[in-house]
């Protein structure tokens, strides 16, 4: 089957970005690299997006940032979930979770 | 949200930085995505397209992420405080007129409301201060409003009360202190053990009073003021446990006070009641009519002033049923009290409200100048707000974004203002100490700071408001060519407006300031009785454990008298008591003692005569030049073996026998046991502060009596010269002596009237800077009126107008404006100059001269004004008018 990569749901980024923090701290090129490649490439960041996105949560305090050396020694803005943020991750999580979990009884009934 | 804040100030400041970031951390996301294209084998240069492509439009990007970011309050604050900076940069003239008027305004009212606020508004520094009241016993029939405690009475309310926590006592004297370099006369303060106690007061250094210390044959203990710490002990940290030598016995140190506002009068130190040689005395503790001690007291908590006043009212009452004979009818004996708050700054407070309400007219002169320099501005940034607002701008914005300016610009006015205050607070202490023993308080401390900054930032609200809100909706005019010379009227108008209440504000404060002024000419052109030319007063205190007979004072008084006469360049030498204008008798009143006139049976319904007592040697009336009126002056056969006599002023001679001449008759301090003979009226003398009507005076004879402490010389040389040779005369007659208040009378004099003085000076710099504000604020907008009307004007010209024609019609227009303004300003002055009744002197708060002369000023200073800017419209070339259109 070959793969179709699909455009984010609204509001789905954010909580991405957050899931993918809370791994470990990494810069904003990491984030939408590693987006792709935990599903596969199926989830393509549009990288014009990504970056207001990191602002926005940077600026809610969801994730706060920091400069630091990347693997080949340049400086890069690392990324990191607060305390504030995980627990927002935790709501979104738990959010989502009803709202696949409701879209899928659908589905099935279907 | 805290954290949200904090959050919002970090990136206030990192702006610039955060500019950059955004840079960096983008080239970065690019390099790596090109260097991961290349890994997937793209050319490098294809690799670095590609990276692009998959970003999109870079400053789009870098657009929405400044949105995240811009849509934040503070910061963009931030940038229309730069914008603003930058517009105030450019406009150099406007912004130093505008920060030189607002810091004057501000720095004025930081000033006085430092004054008002260490004065009036602080609590006092004693632990919970409000509690604390003085007593006062009166006896209102005879004219005696305070008439102190003996030990009988307090001992009675102290037992009897119950509504007061505590009581204590407090009297001050004089006493010679010796372990110095020199001997020095220090007013001490003698109190009960518990004083420090009842006041809440922790010392600087040592402790305060012990019970212990109060008890019969205690050591004697000494506490100093912080200020007499300070002044002659140059704040030496090992005073504690100093002995010094007083009234023949030690007296060890044994803490310092911290700095602290006195009451009733200023102390050098504190005793103990049994150290106190008069208070100790067994005769005097008995005597229930030895009134000699004040009474301060705590109010239990909750009590009101009123409830303890009925309660020691009840006390007072059962006294007088008790003791008749120490209560006679003719007193009208009662007991009253008063917060220790009031007591400290009753007068203070119409002189410092007045000055409050003063700079706060100026302030507000202030804010109408600048508003109507901006307002004039705003006409020639009308464009660019106009194209702001086409390129979508909403009409919020622009308001916030010259309310930002107005309130840069009242920020730095504040912060020159606060050095402005700073300078002064030395000045207005020394201004304040005349009114109020809590000058000492008085510091740009925080409260006032804070004060100055909602001033100021209230001061850039009024005058950024205005303006702003005259921002017209319409952007229509503004754009098209020309369309300035139509537009504004309306701003025009509130220009006239702000000048109209410019001149009613400098009216009344020029009514103020004449008003003080002409009261001040009163007081100094006001004949004092007697003339402090050339001559030289000087306290002398006897080192009076020394001297224990009345005999020893008075030839202590005639010893000096005659070593001062004695000296090349003195004209004549004085003992008295006191002498015209003392600072002494202007805070505490006169001497004044009851007597009797020979014939006449005393009716025991009226209170029984008094009059201000006096001791003055022969000369005394020489050297004052006060003037002999009838009879004679005393002579040395006036003797402690010969008749009793005395002579009395004018106003005591009308008073007391009318048309009958005094001369001969005779009177009696001691109900008739001995008479004293009246052989001289001389004139009156404005003893007690030149606005206050003489009293009736007596004098009595040194050699008749025991002695006097206040030596005066006429000089024949200028007096300052004489006095080292005249110390050092003194201190050959006693090396003991202790010499202070030595001064020349002429000093006296003008200390007697330096509060009003120094009032008037501060009210007519303020009405000055007053008048200086609203000048340039007529100028200012006759100047725009003109330009704006060159045009009109050129027409009028064209079509045959006189320059005197035009001339006329520039004046007219603002000369209108001014006659309004004063109209409104004679209500303003009203209500202002009520406030001042008090202070004045010799003049009605409505003098119709003071009123007038400030009017025609006014008018004729608006009127130059006006006057330039009328001149350069008769200079305008018709042809040049009609072509600039």
């Amino acid at each position: 089957m070959a793969k179709t990569k699909s455009d984010l749901l609204q509001g789905t980024l954010d909580m991405l970005i957050l899931k993918t923090l809370a791994l470990e701290p990494m810069h904003g090129w990491g984030v939408s690299q590693r987006i792709q490649q935990i599903s596969s490439g199926v989830l393509n960041v549009n990288q014009g997006s990504l970056y207001p996105a990191l602002y926005r949560l940077e600026d809610q305090g969801w994730i706060e940032s920091e400069w630091g050396a990347s693997d080949n020694n340049r400086q890069a803005k690392y990324y990191k979930l607060t305390r504030a943020g995980r627990k927002q991750l935790d709501e979104e999580t738990a959010n989502w979770q009803r709202l696949s979990a409701a879209i899928e009884q659908v589905l099935q009934a279907g | 949200m805290p954290n949200s804040l904090m959050r919002s100030l970090r990136k206030l400041f990192k702006v610039k930085r955060t500019e950059q970031e955004m840079e960096r951390e983008l080239r970065l996301h690019l390099e790596m995505e090109a260097e991961e294209n290349v890994r997937r084998g793209m050319a490098p240069e294809e690799a670095r397209l590609a990276a692009m492509r998959s970003f999109g439009g870079v400053e789009r990007f870098k657009e929405e992420c400044r949105d995240v970011k811009r849509n934040r309050p503070l910061e963009t604050l931030w940038q229309d405080a730069q914008f603003g900076a930058r517009v105030l940069r450019r406009n150099p003239g406007f912004t130093l007129v505008a920060v030189l008027t607002l810091g004057l305004g501000i720095g004025a009212n930081t000033a006085i409301f430092s004054v008002v606020y260490g004065v009036l508004l602080r609590p006092l520094p004693y632990q919970q201060g409000g509690q604390l009241v003085v007593l006062k016993q009166q006896a209102p029939l005879a004219r005696n409003d305070n008439l102190n405690f003996s030990v009988k009475e307090i001992d009675d309310y102290r037992a009897q009360n119950r509504t007061l926590a505590d009581l204590a006592e407090h009297h001050s004297m004089v006493f010679t202190l010796f372990g110095g370099p020199e001997p020095e006369r220090i007013q001490a303060a003698v109190v009960s053990a518990n004083f420090f106690e009842l006041m809440g007061v922790t010392p600087l250094l040592g402790r305060t009073f012990a019970p212990s210390d109060e008890a019969h044959g205690a050591e004697a203990a000494l506490i100093l003021s912080h200020q007499y710490w300070r002044r002659s002990h140059k704040g030496d940290p090992n005073i504690v446990g100093r002995v010094f030598r007083m009234n023949d016995r030690p007296h060890t140190v044994i803490g310092v006070l911290p700095p602290l506002p006195q009451y009733p009068n200023e102390n050098d130190m504190y005793m103990p009641t049994s150290a106190c040689p008069t208070r100790s005395r067994e005769e005097f503790i008995t005597n229930r009519e030895a009134r000699m001690m004040r009474v301060f007291a705590r109010l239990k908590a909750g009590v009101s002033e009123a409830q303890a006043l009925a309660d020691l009212s009840t006390i007072a009452g059962r006294m007088k049923e008790t003791y008749p004979d120490a209560y006679p009818a003719n007193l009208g004996f009662g007991i009253t009290l008063a917060s220790l708050h009031k007591e400290l700054t009753q007068g203070a407070r119409p002189t410092f409200l007045l000055l409050l309400c003063t700079s706060g007219l100026v302030l507000l002169l202030a804010c109408a100048n600048t508003a109507n320099l901006t307002l004039a501005r705003l006409m020639k940034r009308e464009r660019e707000f106009a194209v702001r607002a086409a390129l979508g701008a909403p009409r919020g914005r622009i308001i916030r974004q010259l309310l930002t300016e107005s309130m840069l610009l009242s920020l730095i006015g504040g912060a020159l203002g606060v050095l402005l205050a700073a300078g002064s607070v030395r000045l207005l202490v020394n201004f304040a100490a005349r009114f109020t023993p809590r000058a000492a308080e008085i510091s740009l401390d925080n409260t006032v700071l804070l004060f100055t900054l909602v001033v100021s930032v209230a001061t850039g609200l009024v005058f950024g408001l205005l303006p702003a809100l005259s921002t017209r909706r319409s952007l229509i005019p503004s754009l098209k060519e020309g369309g300035q010379s139509a537009a504004g009227a309306g701003r025009q108008r509130l220009r006239g407006a702000l000048v109209v209440a410019q001149v009613a504000v400098s009216f009344a404060l020029l009514v103020g300031a004449g008003l003080m002024l002409r009261s001040l000419f009163n007081l100094q052109k006001v004949n004092p009785g007697f003339d402090p030319e050339r001559v030289l007063v000087m306290r002398v205190t006897a080192n009076w454990s020394k001297y224990t007979t009345v005999q020893q004072y008075r030839d202590l008084s005639l010893r000096l008298i005659e070593r001062a006469r004695a000296l090349p360049g003195v004209l004549s030498a004085a003992m008295a008591s006191t002498y015209p204008l003392n600072p002494l008798g202007l805070a505490n009143g006169g001497f004044n003692r009851n007597f009797q006139i020979e014939g006449r049976p005393p009716n025991p319904n009226e209170p029984e005569p008094q009059v201000d007592f006096r001791v003055a040697s022969a000369d005394y009336f020489q050297t004052i030049r006060l003037p002999l009126l009838k009879g004679r002056l005393f002579t040395e056969a006036d003797d402690a073996q010969a008749r009793q006599v005395a002579v009395i002023n004018r106003t005591m001679a009308r008073h007391r026998w009318g048309a009958e001449d005094p001369v001969g008759k005779r009177i009696s301090f001691d109900q008739g046991r001995n008479l004293v003979t009246i052989v001289g009226v001389v004139g009156d003398v404005r003893q007690y502060g030149l606005n206050r009507e003489p009293t009736d005076e007596l004098y009595r004879p040194v050699r008749q009596t025991g002695g006097a402490g206040n030596l005066l010389v006429r000089t024949t040389v200028a007096p300052s010269v004489m006095m080292v040779q005249l110390r050092q005369a003194v201190y050959a007659v006693d090396p003991e002596n202790a010499i202070d208040q030595a001064q020349t009378l002429e000093n006296v004099r003008n200390e007697s009237i330096a509060s009003p003085r120094l009032t008037a000076a501060l009210l007519g710099i303020f009405a000055a800077l007053a008048v200086f504000i609203t000048a340039a604020g007529i100028a200012g907008v006759m100047a725009l009126t003109v330009s704006q009307r060159t045009h009109e004007i050129g027409i009028r010209m064209a079509l045959g107008a006189s320059a005197g024609g035009v001339l006329r019609l520039v004046l007219r227009q603002g000369l209108t404006l001014v006659f309004v303004g004063l109209a409104l300003g004679v209500a303003g002055a009203f209500a202002l100059t009520r406030m001042m009744s008090t202070l004045l002197f010799a003049v009605e708060a409505t003098d119709p001269l003071t009123w007038l002369a400030v009017a025609l000023a006014l008018a004729a200073v608006a009127a130059l004004a006006c006057f330039a800017p009328a001149r350069r419209a008769t200079l305008i070339d018709p042809l040049t008018a009609l072509r600039s259109e």
